[in-house]
């Protein structure tokens, strides 16, 4: 219980002592370069395998969705049910 | 006098649609969670109570894998924290567009950032705070309530033919679209790049880490 306790504290200082004021140093490219990272990290899963061509596959659809209708959500749900399918 | 409803949307409103492609993603994530701790030996409420309180869920899975192999809760919580050094990042990014406020800092992981990053900007001041709780308030409710759906009993939604599979890919889907403005960043690219070597080499937490520090450190040529 106290360790889950702990970790729950810490996580939180984590999200919001850096985030605390309204003045601080420039975040500089950080966002970018950490939502660049998060697409590639959840993307292909190591080692690679034959999975990488069906996410890419999956990938191409979500871009067509997006260029196409502009509309976030369904892009997403279009790029699931292309992957479920390939 | 008969009042009409407003037109648009409240900003708590709006955070809430723009939480459901997040919310889509974590539900199966969060229900495959509640599946694993009651697996690793952990009381139902005590999986619900990490969802409840840590709302981390690349840490609670660590979390629990450790504790499967035997490691100290103490250890387990350490490591875990280790995995959520990321999160230092990235209050500091979202500072020009919101200031920092406990409440909002509870509900800020990875997938909460990146779509508040690319929404915030386009928002008036004034209704940023309100965007962001509602955000962070569907992606919550979406993670506690897989977990419970998980821990509680219901493994069946995972085993429906497709369901499983397509859902695993919505957070690659969404990551995909909020990351299609920073691709011709080279600084953003090269960082992301360098996180997913080390991805490759087992070290997604520490790539991430250096993600963050190397676009904190370097400014956009």
């Amino acid at each position: 219980m106290i360790p889950i306790l702990v970790l729950a504290l810490g996580t939180f200082l984590l999200r919001y002592l850096p985030w605390r004021g309204e003045r601080g140093p420039s975040p500089g490219q950080a966002g970018p370069a950490l939502v660049v990272a998060l697409f590639l990290v959840s993307a292909f899963a190591p080692p690679p395998s034959w999975l990488w061509a069906k996410t890419l596959a999956a990938l191409c659809v979500v871009f067509l969705a997006w260029r196409l209708s502009r509309h976030l959500g369904l892009s997403v749900l279009l790029g699931m049910a292309a992957y479920a399918l390939f | 006098m008969a009042t009409f409803p407003s037109p648009t949307p409240s900003p708590l409103r709006q955070g809430l649609l723009a939480a459901w492609p997040v919310a889509l993603g974590y539900f199966p994530v969060a229900v495959a969670f509640g599946m694993a701790g009651v697996g690793a030996g952990l009381a139902p409420w005590a999986v619900q109570l990490l969802s409840l309180l840590v709302f981390a869920g690349a840490s609670q899975f660590a979390f629990l894998g450790l504790l499967a192999e035997g490691a100290s809760p103490w250890l387990a919580a350490g490591v875990a924290l280790l995995l959520n050094l990321r999160h230092a990042f990235y209050g500091p990014a979202l500072r020009p567009y919101l200031a920092g406020h406990p409440l909002l800092a509870f509900f800020l992981t990875d997938e909460v950032f990146a779509v508040a990053l690319k929404s915030l900007p386009g928002l008036p001041q004034a209704a940023r705070t309100g965007f962001f709780l509602g955000l962070g308030l569907g992606a919550y409710l979406a993670w506690n309530l897989g977990t419970s759906l998980g821990a509680f009993g219901a493994a069946q939604l995972q085993e429906l033919p497709g369901v499983g599979e397509g859902l695993s890919f919505a957070l690659p889907a969404l990551f995909l679209l909020l990351a299609l403005p920073h691709l011709r960043n080279p600084v953003a690219l090269g960082a992301g790049l360098l996180a997913f070597a080390l991805h490759l080499l087992g070290q997604t937490a520490w790539g991430l880490v250096l993600a963050g520090v190397l676009g904190f450190l370097w400014r956009r040529p």
